[in-house]
């Protein structure tokens, strides 16, 4: 396959995020402007300038009409996607790590860092009419994360929009309702922060990639751990194919120990998993430093990957991947 | 849902130069053809004047509607002075890349079966093949050894069984076994024979140009089968090629093959010459 580069940031990727169609992919970096792309031939629509820090996750509505964004800039903007204007922009106390719209599009979430003397919190706002007042409502509900030693590093938000899954810095997974703001249950599966959480396709299981160097399975419902994958560097993140068991790992080691510790070729690839098997079955290669963000097309047909190199590659598959047989 | 037809620029480019006489730099075109747009243009790079050439091939695809609207939408933030259709400088087709699968375990196990089945059945054929009566041993075992019929025997059978294959070669340059020194000395004429027989899968590629490399000539050999040993001849003191080589193949068949195949073969526009290895003569 012939993988299609995109270089429109200048730092490395934090997060890239197809729409729902597959026919828009988002990417945000370390430098402050979130670009999108056509996935299909990789020209670059537009980037959206406003932040004035790093970009650590964006989201897109159900509908592609709006992108929320957060940075280390304290703040989580709200854009048109259509032109690229900035909506709406809400000043936080700290940095924000996530940012999440519900499925319908009707609430966003957002959470901040623990830093400067404030602990973590998760908002929860009301999205359904966005202006540029949207900094001074007040959000519908606010989480603290009670414990000083743990802070939110990812998020995902289930179908029916009553709960919400949390993973944090120390590798535990928290579920929520969003209706009392309490925690309903939690486990703690992993030793390391976990990085990203991705959904399957039809919410009933998701992926968590994790620094202790594995990626789980889990039920969404009870947070049961199904499968566990795992590599020998850390994993920054993971997706689900969503026609195939397939999962996908992006990791490498840490940024800052990429200087200290040899380099061996072969550790920053994409690693393809049988979900149920938990083997290993293939690698694509191509970045030149770790993967931070991986996601599947909607249709499964192709991916991509963002890493610290700062570029974000667009794979399709070849032939030989659909015939692929798992042997078993 | 209605759907609608857009179209879609894919970008495939490169740039060959061209020498133009003249001043003025011609006008740029734009060419739609058999599904391609190219786009020719003109500019200075320097002293020399560079004739670039676009070819975008043009899909039609079918999208739904919500898909279809999006694809109108007009470029914004750092991409709003791009032309349509990707933009170079942010969009780079990367070099192939494949995906690598690894096979499970057992498949690994049974390919190691695979390889030693092969070898044995091999092994009952003829792997294994005495120099002296022909059989299936090693001569070294070969219970005729000592008697009359090595002594007598060997000369004629040597040309017989040079067809052998995979056994070593136990007689080098210097070294003669005690077995065989008698025969040695008494028929000169078969020493080289002998101890080339590796020499009978071995082909002489000549008529080779001064700048061939070794990886050129395994490229054109390789398809035919496996390689033992590959030899091109250079000048000592340049390293040039000296316009001839030596190919020794695993299996006979195989160089057979090559033989056929390359002999009058144009490599580099030189038309190869392909031969048996010919014995070595006794200026050595």
């Amino acid at each position: 396959m012939k993988p299609l580069m995109l270089h429109g940031h200048e730092r490395a990727i934090t997060q890239i995020k197809y729409n729902r169609e597959g026919d828009l992919l988002f990417s945000s970096s370390k430098d402050n402007k979130p670009n999108v792309w056509y996935s299909l031939n990789g020209e670059r629509l537009g980037t959206f300038n406003g932040h004035q820090g790093a970009v650590w996750c964006i989201d897109v509505d159900w509908t592609t009409t709006r992108l929320i964004s957060g940075g280390g800039d304290n703040t989580c903007r709200i854009w048109d996607c259509e032109t690229g204007k900035e909506i709406g922009s809400i000043q936080t106390k700290s940095s924000v790590r996530t940012c999440l719209f519900s499925y319908s599009g009707n609430m966003a979430l957002y959470s901040t860092d623990r830093a400067m003397k404030n602990n973590c919190e998760i908002f929860i706002i009301d999205v359904r009419t966005v202006d540029s007042s949207i900094g001074e409502a007040d959000p519908i509900l606010t989480i603290p994360i009670p414990s000083s030693d743990t802070r939110v590093s990812s998020i995902l938000w289930d179908s029916l929009e009553e709960t919400i899954i949390t993973g944090h810095e120390d590798g535990a997974l928290f579920q929520w309702d969003i209706k009392t703001g309490k925690s309903i249950k939690s486990v703690k599966e992993h030793s390391l922060l976990i990085n990203d959480m991705q959904w399957n396709k039809d919410g009933t299981m998701f992926i968590t990639a994790s620094k202790d160097n594995t990626a789980k399975l889990f039920d969404a419902l009870d947070l049961t751990l199904l499968k566990t994958y795992k590599t020998e560097r850390p994993v920054n993140s993971a997706a689900i194919s969503p026609i195939f068991d397939h999962v996908v790992l992006g990791g490498g080691q840490d940024a800052m120990d990429v200087t200290t510790t040899s380099t061996r070729v072969g550790k920053f690839d994409s690693r393809f998993f049988h979900m149920v098997f938990e083997e290993e079955f293939g690698r694509v290669k191509g970045h030149f430093g770790p993967i931070n963000s991986v996601a599947f097309h909607p249709d499964g047909k192709s991916y991509s990957s963002g890493g610290e190199d700062g570029y974000v590659r667009v794979h399709s598959f070849d032939p030989p991947y659909f015939e692929y047989n798992f042997d078993y | 849902m209605k759907m609608t037809a857009v179209e879609e620029l894919k970008s495939s480019r490169w740039a060959d130069e061209v020498e133009l006489e003249g001043g003025a730099l011609p006008l740029p075109t734009e060419v739609i053809e058999n599904g391609y747009k190219i786009l020719t243009e003109y500019k200075f790079e320097g002293e020399k004047k560079v004739k670039v050439v676009r070819m975008h091939k043009i899909e039609k695809r079918i999208f739904s509607k919500s898909i279809a609207v999006r694809k109108t939408w007009k470029k914004f933030g750092e991409s709003s002075n791009d032309k349509p259709g990707p933009n170079p400088a942010t969009t780079i087709i990367a070099e192939d890349v494949y995906m690598q699968y690894i096979t499970s375990k057992e498949e690994d196990n049974k390919q190691e079966d695979d390889g030693l089945d092969k070898l044995k059945s091999l092994g009952e054929k003829a792997a294994v093949k005495c120099r002296t009566c022909n059989g299936e041993h090693w001569t070294t075992h070969c219970p005729w050894k000592d008697t009359a019929l090595a002594g007598g025997k060997v000369p004629d059978d040597k040309k017989g069984i040079s067809g052998t294959n995979g056994e070593p070669s136990k007689t080098g340059n210097k070294y003669i076994p005690p077995s065989l020194r008698e025969g040695a000395v008494r028929t000169r004429s078969d020493n080289p024979n002998m101890n080339r027989r590796d020499d009978i899968s071995a082909l002489r590629i000549a008529n080779l140009g001064e700048d061939t490399t070794e990886q050129e000539i395994e490229d054109l050999v390789k398809p035919f089968g496996p390689v033992q040993k590959l030899f091109l001849a250079r000048d000592k003191i340049t390293g040039a090629c000296k316009g001839f080589g030596y190919i020794h193949f695993k299996f006979k068949g195989d160089a057979a093959k090559a033989m056929q195949q390359l002999h009058g073969y144009g490599h580099n526009h030189l038309i190869l010459i392909v031969d048996w290895s010919k014995p070595q003569q006794h200026n050595n």
